[in-house]
């Protein structure tokens, strides 16, 4: 009887419980619990896994350091700086503010770890920017933010990457340098759809910032731009390791907004802390609930019996990608990011690796599709979040995404088939693979 | 009562403030380690215990005690459409079915802090039972807050956004 | 009765030699008991499966002796550097009478019942600089990566270096670019984690004998019958002795292979380190707790 299995059972209260309303990481928790009571286990193991996986994992510390990272961005106004040098330089064209926008997500991307902080973050800002006086539709506004957000993640640091490498045991380092070339790739496909739409809709044109402007606007947004660089750097040059430099891009921020920009002050600091650790618990759930939910995954022994069916149905890596794709696409409709980087990826992880498919190659693949899948109807994290920044309608928002979300999986299909397109870059810097 | 409600905001104002030091402090922590590994060629294995020790602290203290019910990651792409006596009951269903699991699950969760005793941390010897016995007070005040919840969903006045446990 | 079923939980991966060694041993007592394997840490994270098997949450484990010192300080003798000379040795100290004793105290204190240590290797310094490494004193403000925690670091100082923790999955990128001067893990693992690509030399210092304990919850030992048990020791350490000679010639090759790559590889005056090592402990505070006479009676082995 599959109804009283207690991973079948296990499966659907966690989906059940999610779906009415309970926070993602205690469904998990609950549902395992539910787990190991039916199975005559130690319930204890709840808390056992939670805490020994949560206490003795060293990567992860990298996760509330670049939250917080993200923080002093805005609060230090390093943000505005950035926005500025992307509107001076763009912004002379037709569509300017739109392409401010993909540039700007290109440029931030290297500060913020996450997509969502993105879209909130200077997102917002830029949106603003683009519908005061109804020059672009509030609707486009949203897609093209939505979707330049996704590049947040692809280019380094990255939050995802860093929950991939802790699932996958590959590289932090050559994961960051793997995002980098698929980033400008993905924002340079984003910039042409916008040149296109901007030609038939007729976008706005923005008040040129004179050319020699130009110099002064990089020089005083330099050290704001230079971030991305310290950080690979610290991380390349051995000074840090990849979690210390995540703590060395909160501390830059930080300096540099009270050295050099003086825009913030202790009340704001404190602010930035409260805000930070507020993200960090609400994350840090997430992955502990996955965590636990892990050890009834491992029990199950669900990544082999995958593994095994795999290799029956005789995939090549090609094709094996393929799969992959299409499954995290489909998931990535229903489920939160992080959920489907802790939870299906793992499962996935020993196939690809048992196909010989290069981990590093795989996780920036997987990343790309789980960051597509925020913009992917009907569950699509940015979506939601650019729907009550902007108060458009959802199904407006979702079909003005569409060019771009087709943008993006052209990409994404050269990334698969075009390892070299990934792993270029990381092997310029030594990698072996 | 409004005497009560004072002393909840103002504990709820402190919790904040010690989820914000402990961010704070961990943030000090790793700098330090930098300093200390690179600048002085001093080891430094302590800071980063420190630093795992208050990342576990600072998850489960937040989501007990600081986090509202917005701040949380969820599936409300149902929650939010439907309306407010459905999600009463969503309300009521949840709580029961978490109460009940936790409660379930709760001597053995106790029984693992405290056999946890046994062993200590690598560097600061700091004994696990006590480093890892927020857990413990996170499955109870958790329970507490989700029977509150309940209590408020089926009886209580207040729009149901802003249902929540008394010590927030 | 049914065979029962023994969950078995390791850290390391289901390539390893020590993977083959249990299927070897699996197959074996396959009328005794199921041996149900988790490899890769998936099931329990690497140091907390004895406490795992102190719940009964798990009924088999490759355990390391430095997290059984951790509950019974005794046991620390059997971690620190140029204890064991060499496998043999080893061997023949969990077969001797002191060894029962140590054995007795996990039996008592623990629950768990030792079927045997497992080799992996000894542990060589291997360093990124080209320094010549004759004694302790030339180890000096050498930067060496040590694995976290106390006791690890204090066996980077007994053997002359400045030790450095720093996490396993970070020593490759460490060695090439120099946030470390060198690591020292037994051959298997810098092959396996492509160390030598980012080292000049290997300093053959053997300082600590590597290995595991298979171990078997006293719960699951004592419901089998004593036939039985005797047929699942001898199981055991027949897969120890294979696993044993599979490591050694393992070592023997790899001295070859690295050499061919470029490496320099040499052996120091192990005295001077063995008498330095030794004495850097009974200085200390760890052998206080060292049972009365087992060092020597090791050494006599
Ligand atoms: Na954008
Ligand atoms: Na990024």
């Amino acid at each position: 009887m599959i109804f009283l299995d207690p991973f079948f059972l296990c499966i659907v209260s966690i989906l059940a419980l999610a779906i009415l309303g309970l926070p993602i990481g205690l469904s998990m928790i609950a549902g395992s619990i539910l787990y190991l009571f039916m199975s005559g286990l130690d319930m204890g193991i709840a808390a056992e896994q939670f805490l020994n996986r949560m206490y003795s994992n060293y990567i992860i510390l990298a996760v509330p350091l670049f939250i917080l990272a993200a923080e002093f961005m805005n609060t230090g106004s390093l943000s505005d700086r950035l926005l500025a040098w992307c509107n001076a330089v763009v912004g002379r064209f037709r569509g300017g503010l739109a392409q401010v926008n993909v540039l700007q997500s290109m440029v931030f991307a290297g500060m913020s770890g996450s997509a969502i902080a993105d879209a909130a973050g200077t997102g917002k800002m830029i949106y603003s920017l683009m519908t005061r006086d109804g020059k672009y539709p509030a609707s486009f506004a949203a897609a093209l933010t939505a979707s330049s957000a996704v590049i947040g993640p692809i280019i380094p640091p990255s939050i995802p990457m860093v929950l991939y490498a802790l699932v996958s045991d590959a590289s932090i380092g050559y994961l960051f340098l793997g995002g980098i070339v698929p980033g400008a790739i993905m924002g340079v496909s984003l910039a042409i759809i916008v040149y296109f739409k901007a030609r038939t809709n007729d976008f706005p044109v923005e008040d040129p910032v004179p050319l020699r402007e130009l110099p002064r606007i990089t020089w005083t947004s330099l050290p704001a731009l230079m971030m991305p660089v310290v950080l690979l750097f610290c991380i390349y040059s051995g000074i840090t390791t990849p979690t210390e430099a995540a703590a060395v891009a909160a501390a830059y921020a930080l300096i540099i907004s009270i050295v050099l920009y003086r825009s913030i002050s202790l009340k704001s600091f404190y602010r930035s802390l409260v805000t930070s650790s507020k993200t960090t618990v609400s994350i840090g759930m997430l992955i502990a609930g996955a965590l636990v939910l892990n050890y009834v995954v491992t029990v199950e022994n669900i990544p082999a019996t995958l593994s095994v069916i795999l290799t029956e149905w005789n995939l090549d890596p090609v094709a094996f990608l393929i799969f992959v794709n299409v499954v995290l696409l489909l998931l990535g409709c229903m489920l939160e990011g992080t959920a489907i980087i802790l939870i299906i990826v793992p499962v996935l992880v020993p196939s690809a690796a048992a196909l010989g498919i290069d981990l590093v190659h795989f996780g920036v693949v997987v990343v790309i599709n789980v960051m597509i899948g925020l913009i992917t109807p009907p569950y699509g994290m940015l979506l939601f979040v650019m729907q009550s920044i902007s108060r458009a309608k959802l199904r407006h928002i979702v079909g003005d995404t569409l060019p771009f979300l087709g943008a993006l999986l052209v990409a994404l299909m050269l990334f698969t088939f075009v390892p070299d397109t990934v792993l270029w870059l990381p092997r310029m810097f030594g990698y072996q693979g | 009562m409004s005497g009560l409600l004072r002393i909840g905001r103002w504990l709820a104002a402190r919790a904040e403030n010690i989820l914000a030091l402990m961010l704070g402090a961990m943030f000090a922590l790793f700098i330090l380690q930098i300093v200390f590994r690179y600048g002085l060629r001093m080891q430094s294995g302590w800071a980063y215990e420190l630093s795992a020790v208050l990342w576990v602290w600072i998850v489960l203290f937040g989501t007990t005690f600081v986090l509202r019910s917005r701040d949380d990651v969820r599936l409300d792409i149902i929650y939010s459409a439907v309306s407010s006596r459905t999600r009463r009951i969503m309300t009521v269903i949840t709580a029961v079915a978490l109460v009940a699991l936790f409660g379930l699950a709760l001597p053995a969760i106790i029984d693992y802090v405290l056999f946890m005793k046994v062993e200590k941390t690598a560097y600061l010897k700091f004994r696990y039972d006590y480093v890892y016995s927020i857990f413990i007070v996170f499955t109870v005040v958790t329970m507490a807050r989700y029977i509150w919840r309940a209590g408020v969903a089926v009886w209580g006045k207040q729009a149901d956004d802003e249902i929540e446990g008394p010590a927030k | 009765q049914d065979a029962p079923t023994l969950r078995f939980s390791a850290v390391f991966s289901d390539q390893d030699i020590r993977a083959g060694m249990m299927g070897q041993f699996a197959d074996a007592v396959r009328d005794i008991a199921t041996i149900e394997p988790y490899y890769g840490g998936t099931l329990f994270r690497q140091g907390t499966e004895l406490v795992a098997l102190q719940r009964g949450n798990l009924e088999m484990g490759n355990i390391a002796p430095q997290d059984i010192s951790n509950q019974i300080p005794e046991w620390s003798l059997l971690t620190s550097a140029y204890l064991f000379r060499d496998a043999e040795h080893l061997r023949a100290f969990f077969e001797s009478e002191v060894g029962e004793e140590f054995k007795q105290m996990a039996e008592d204190q623990l629950g768990i019942h030792i079927l045997g240590p497992t080799y992996f290797g000894a542990r060589q310094v291997g360093l990124r600089i080209d320094k010549e490494i004759q004694t302790p004193a030339d180890m000096e403000g050498v930067r060496l990566r040590m694995p976290g925690g106390d006791a690890w670091q204090f066996l980077g100082s007994a053997i002359g270096a400045n030790p450095t923790p720093m996490d396993y999955a970070e020593v490759y990128t460490g060695l090439q670019t120099g946030a470390i001067d060198g690591q020292d893990n037994p051959l298997p693992n810098v092959q396996n984690m492509k160390f030598y690509e980012v080292m000049d030399q290997i300093v053959l210092t053997s300082h600590l004998i590597g290995y595991d304990l298979l171990v078997i919850s006293s719960d699951a030992w004592n419901a089998m019958s004593a036939e039985d048990q005797e047929a699942f020791q001898a199981a055991a350490s027949e897969a120890i002795n294979w696993s044993q000679a599979e490591h050694i010639a393992m070592e023997e090759q790899l001295i070859g292979e690295f050499e061919a790559a470029g490496l320099k590889i040499y052996e120091p005056d192990q005295d001077a380190f063995r008498a330095y090592a030794q004495e850097q402990y009974l200085n200390s505070d760890i052998s206080a707790s060292w049972p009365e006479g087992a060092l020597e009676a090791i050494n006599a082995l």
